[in-house]
């Protein structure tokens, strides 16, 4: 008997010294910060060492965040700032898991979340975002940004990189077709399809590449005519009867017969069309700029012409496609996080000329835009001043509500889309997308 | 009275010995397993998104019938079934009988270079057989230099072509994984029984079918369940090589549980809701096999 007990009791304690070995290993990182913060609560109320931030793609908003971070180490050297690269898929696992799991272990301080993306987790996961209404003011930054990164009337985000679309195109293959780059100041979408076809014609590349899974094209079209896939409200499904969308379906449908464009499948081919010369076009946001740069041998082969609008909806030249903000965790550490995010991009004009000359980021900070940064001409695309124009642009993009369903309702329209393209009635397509998307969004 | 107190002590002793020694194992199992398993069904009848979650009893599961994508999904992932789980049971059946030949030389290496596909990372060989088969990869180049095909194949945005790439994909994966069992019951035949059959004067053909597929049906039964559990819950392949596109040609419902969690605004009830329909969806389709090809040994 002594002996099963005993048997008993060793089980016993091993279960607990693995339980206690493991949740300590977990928790460790976070013991060590609060003991930290619990420290210096004594000397500087409310003041933590160390912060930790996550992002994405290391030449962009990674490279940005270094030097927000050496920015801010002039004033705050006391303060650590750990800058962990995921890609983003990754994020948005991380973040929902965490999140949802009700323990704020293992969450960042900052994180960056695509604006089509945020106010899903806003709304999802009420107060477990830091509110930084005192903190920045969100009319400092372009209006079309405040509608994903606010809630409620309070101020979450940090508007980031812009996300202004252009035209980027081929000037070289424009000429050969007889156009100029100041053909394109003021054109529709047919009209580039026209342009498009003598292009091929004449030089037997393709005017644009598509990937079938991806409407960020259609994205680009209704919000350039102040529309979304959802009404005002953020939640009514806005397809059948959408005017905009009806003409981007059907101008889409137009690029694909009228055979000026090309197919991809992932980001590695769409920027392998682009750099090798297979593709005269692409209409997309600004952070394109260094893919298309990368290839030196093309300098001075491309200009960048304003986004052709649609002919309805008072439908604009500017739009936008996935900019992205900065959000501050509601967890230890978040007074930190906060003054670091209100002393660099919240405030800080001269380091978004840095941000601008030396990685290309075109923040929506609207003092910024004055900078002299903003004016410089660019080489790569002939001395053209593109920096200004998408500032400029940038001004013009009309503000939508995303709401938290972009993703779900464009898988729908993917899949209607491919039947509109095999041949189905575009009010059909329209309103079967319109009548799944309600039932699967509540 | 005494005898029948220290039986009784005894027994006790030995039961609860004999408990402490499946204790530990037991606890992880509850821990590890049996909750989480009841907290995905009891998540299932909640919906919203994110934390803000309510308890709307079965309205996910009516959800579930008329959700168009959510029965898309099923369809690919019964279209790969049907088609590949038989692929690839009677190629992995063909290449085993093949390389248990005692004639043959090499054996070692053949079996190895079969098997290797499945230690493979599943992540990586999906990149790799993306860019195989994307519009200007290796396939459409040899295919066009071999003056196959006039114009390269659409493998990865074509809903049918995608649909066969990912067949292609999986088949390469598994084939040596399922040969390898394959194998290990073939050695287990005896060899007496195929010089019975020889001296009888029965074809290699006759033999095959008459005495291997017999004698491997425990196996074949054995392959072919795990193999349905493996394609219901088929996700690397698709998401990596096609992303279950072109629209939702190809996808399959494990993506779409990804989907419904992290691509969409996170609605982790209804993603538990269709969690729940491939366990149940498992445990029809195994009961079924183990009734038609079960017989005795079932």
């Amino acid at each position: 008997m002594k002996k099963g007990f005993a048997l008993v009791l060793i089980c016993l304690l091993l279960l607990t010294a693995c339980s206690s070995n493991s949740g300590s290993k977990n928790s460790g990182n976070t013991a060590g910060d609060k003991g930290k913060t619990e420290n210096t609560a004594a000397t500087e109320p409310a003041q933590a060492k160390e912060i930790t931030i996550w992002a994405w793609d290391p030449a962009f908003n990674i490279a940005a965040l270094e030097v927000a971070k050496a920015e801010y180490a002039k004033t705050n050297p006391d303060v650590k700032i750990n800058i962990v690269e995921y890609a983003q898929a990754d994020i948005i696992q991380k973040l929902n898991t965490g999140l949802n799991s009700g323990t704020t272990k293992g969450l960042p301080n900052i994180v960056l979340i695509e604006d089509y993306r945020s106010q899903s987790f806003l709304q999802s996961y009420k107060d477990s975002f830091y509110d930084l209404s005192s903190s920045i003011k969100g009319t400092d930054f372009a209006d079309y940004k405040s509608g994903p990164t606010s809630l409620d009337g309070k101020q979450y985000g940090i508007p980031f990189d812009s996300g202004v679309t252009g035209l980027y195109v081929r000037t070289d293959y424009l000429e050969q077709a007889g156009y100029k780059l100041a053909d394109l100041q003021d054109i529709d979408w047919k009209k580039y399809i026209e342009i498009g076809k003598a292009v091929k014609e004449k030089t037997g590349k393709a005017l644009i590449t598509l990937d079938p899974n991806d409407l960020g094209l259609i994205r680009v079209m209704i919000q350039s005519a102040g529309e979304w896939y959802l009404k005002e409200d953020g939640k009514t499904p806005n397809i059948a009867g959408n005017a905009p969308l009806k003409e981007a379906f059907e101008t889409y449908k137009e690029l694909t017969e009228s055979n000026v464009a090309k197919v991809h499948a992932d980001w590695s081919q769409f920027v392998a069309a682009l750099n090798s010369g297979d593709v005269a076009s692409v209409p997309t946001g600004n952070w394109i700029t260094p893919s298309i740069t990368a290839e030196a041998s093309q300098s001075g082969k491309w200009g960048i012409a304003p986004l052709p609008k649609l002919t309805v909806n008072k439908s604009v030249h500017a739009s936008n496609l996935g900019g992205s903000s900065w959000y501050v965790m509601n967890v230890d550490g978040k007074e930190t996080a906060a003054d670091f995010m209100a002393k660099t991009f919240g405030s800080n004009v001269e380091m978004y000329q840095k941000l601008l000359t030396d990685i290309g980021v075109i923040g929506t900070f609207k003092a910024a835009a004055g900078g002299e940064a903003y004016s410089q001409a660019n080489e790569f695309f002939s001395g053209q001043k593109v920096v200004s124009d998408f500032a400029a642009w940038t001004e013009q993009i009309p503000s939508v509500n995303y709401g938290i369903n972009t993703y779900a309702i464009e898988d729908i329209l993917i899949v209607e889309m491919q039947n509109y393209l095999n041949g189905k009635d575009i009010d059909s397509v329209l309103s079967d997308a319109q009548a799944q998307a309600e039932s699967q969004i509540k | 009275m005494h005898q029948t107190n220290s039986k009784l002590r005894f027994r006790t002793k030995s039961v609860l010995t004999g408990w402490s020694f499946v204790l530990l194992a037991v606890i992880l199992i509850f821990v590890f397993y049996f909750y989480p398993m009841l907290q995905a069904l009891i998540l299932s009848f909640q919906t919203g998104t994110g934390s803000n979650l309510t308890f709307t009893g079965f309205d996910n599961y009516s959800r579930l019938l008329s959700d168009k994508t959510f029965i898309v999904s099923v369809k690919n992932t019964f279209i790969y079934l049907l088609v590949q789980v038989p692929l690839m049971i009677i190629l992995a059946l063909f290449i085993s009988v093949l390389l248990n030949d005692s004639k043959l030389r090499f054996k070692g290496f053949f079996r190895t270079a079969i098997f290797l596909p499945c230690v493979t990372s599943l992540v990586a060989y999906s990149v790799v057989f993306k860019y195989l088969f994307s519009g200007n990869g290796l396939v459409n180049t040899m295919l066009l230099k071999l003056h196959l095909v006039s114009a390269p194949i659409e493998w990865i945005t074509d809903p049918f072509w995608a649909k066969i790439t990912i067949i292609i994909a999986i088949t390469w994966r598994w084939t040596g994984y399922n040969m390898i069992f394959y194998l290990s019951a073939l050695q287990n035949i005896d060899h007496s029984i195929y010089e019975a059959a020889k001296i009888d004067g029965a074809s290699s053909t006759r033999q095959f079918f008459g005495i291997t597929v017999p004698l491997l049906k425990p196996i074949i039964l054995f392959t072919s369940i795990t193999s349905t559990i493996g394609t219901l819950q088929l996700f690397d392949e698709v998401m990596n090589i096609t992303k279950g596109g072109p629209g939702n040609a190809t996808q399959t419902i494990s993506q779409y549980i990804y989907n419904l969690s992290f691509k969409y605004a996170a609605d982790f009830g209804y993603a538990a809701t269709v969690s729940y329909s491939i366990v149940i969806m498992i445990a029809l389709l195994s009961v079924i096999q183990f009734k038609v090809a079960g017989d005795k040994n079932g």
